[in-house]
């Protein structure tokens, strides 16, 4: 019987002294942590679980750099098997490692499959992608990187580009994609492939350099240079042999 | 009348008395011998017990962390086995645990019980730790549990 009430106190305290409450952050690992007090870090070893209010991660080992105690955090680096989730700012990523720098807002998730989805935009990549909340700034590199939202679709090994983060909707405000095979972009009804791709919202021109083909309506044309002026939707195509832009009509019908 | 089967009253009445008698003798006996073993057991306590109530210190360059426990013991010049309440207290943390293994030469210290560190903003539960490089490193074991306020 006393054995018996014992085992419930100690459930009944263990359950109340340390169960996560509205503004903590809850931390479990399999094989414990590691303080080191003087370099300012502590790692968190197997299997380990972060739970706060604002997001959930889950990675085989986790660093994280502090600046005065363990919650001052400065930098956070995960590693293996990553994936978060933040309800509150509508972010969820996949990665074998994330570097989390706290101040500038600036999250790096790289490794193969890599993948980060916010509520305007997915991310894959495997390389890296990276972004930074403050800035606007991103940028995916490696094989098999690609952006995708409602009206665009990137294709290329190096995608870096700015996000305005003054409108409610994101829309990229500067774009540079280059693939020395070709990059590939897909808007609304335009198709673009060249080796590399500038767009600037200042000018709103789309600059095609190398290997250039435009598919629009059925119609495709190629050359070695070409603009795409986005306000008014028309574009040109130049060849550096001036006599050798080729145009392909198609049938539809 | 058979013999065997007549039934002598007073007989009977004694030897119950002596079976009774008999059981407590034995009950009370083993109720002295539980008392001796206890007796042996708290004075054998005082015996191994070689420092009440230690206190040591760990110094580094930036903060001194003090030791205290219930009761202690050498285990060779260097390393003193601390046992019940032990506590590791510096004035960012404390560590408390029920037995721990603490070398006064290399200033490091090593727990395989189960372990509640707290800070102002943290708490920190597994199922051990190690502390060394004076204080500067701690390792926690084992299955553990962080609360970051």
């Amino acid at each position: 019987m006393r054995l018996f009430l014992n085992i419930i106190f100690t459930c009944l305290f263990t359950i109340n002294a340390f169960s996560r409450e509205i503004g903590e952050t809850e931390i479990t690992t399999d094989e414990g942590i590691e303080v080191f007090q003087k370099e300012n870090f502590y790692l968190l070893k197997k299997n380990v679980k972060i739970n706060s209010d604002n997001f959930v991660l889950n990675a085989d080992k986790v660093r994280i750099d502090f600046k005065n105690n363990l919650y001052d955090i400065v930098e956070l680096n995960a590693d293996g098997n990553v994936r978060f989730d933040s309800e509150e700012f509508k972010i969820r990523g996949v990665g074998d490692k994330l570097k989390f720098q706290v101040k500038i807002e600036k999250l790096k998730i790289v490794g193969n499959n890599s993948q980060l989805t916010t509520q305007d935009v997915e991310m894959f990549s495997d390389g890296f992608i990276e972004v930074n909340n403050i800035s606007g700034e991103f940028s995916l590199k490696g094989l098999n990187s690609k952006m995708v939202n409602e009206n665009i679709l990137i294709i290329a090994d190096t995608i870096d580009g700015v996000f305005n983060n003054t409108d409610d909707v994101r829309k990229i405000i500067k774009l540079n994609v280059i693939d020395d095979k070709i990059s590939y972009i897909k808007n609304n009804d335009t198709e673009m492939f060249a080796k590399k791709i500038y767009f600037s919202d200042n000018t709103s021109i789309i600059e095609l350099i190398d290997s250039v083909t435009v598919i629009r309506d059925g119609e495709k044309i190629s050359g070695d240079y070409g603009t795409l002026d986005t306000k008014n939707n028309s574009y040109k195509i130049k060849s550096n042999n001036k006599t050798k832009v080729k145009v392909i009509i198609q049938n539809n019908e | 009348m058979n013999f065997f089967l007549y039934i002598n009253r007073k007989f009977i009445f004694f030897f119950g008395l002596l079976i009774i008698v008999l059981f407590l003798i034995f009950i009370i006996s083993k109720q002295f011998q539980l008392n001796n073993i206890e007796i042996q057991i708290i004075e054998n306590n005082i015996e191994d017990t070689d420092i009440e109530e230690p206190k040591f210190a760990i110094n580094n360059a930036s903060k001194k962390i003090t030791i205290t426990a219930k009761k202690g013991n050498f285990l060779n010049n260097d390393e003193v086995l601390l046992n019940e309440n032990v506590r590791f207290k510096s004035n960012d943390f404390s560590i408390e645990s029920e037995k721990v293994i603490f070398n006064k030469n290399k200033q490091t210290a090593e727990s395989d019980s189960k372990s509640l560190f707290r800070s102002e903003n943290a708490i920190i539960t597994s199922d051990g730790f190690n502390i060394y490089d004076k204080g500067n490193v701690i390792i926690f074991y084992g299955k553990s549990f962080i609360i970051l306020k």
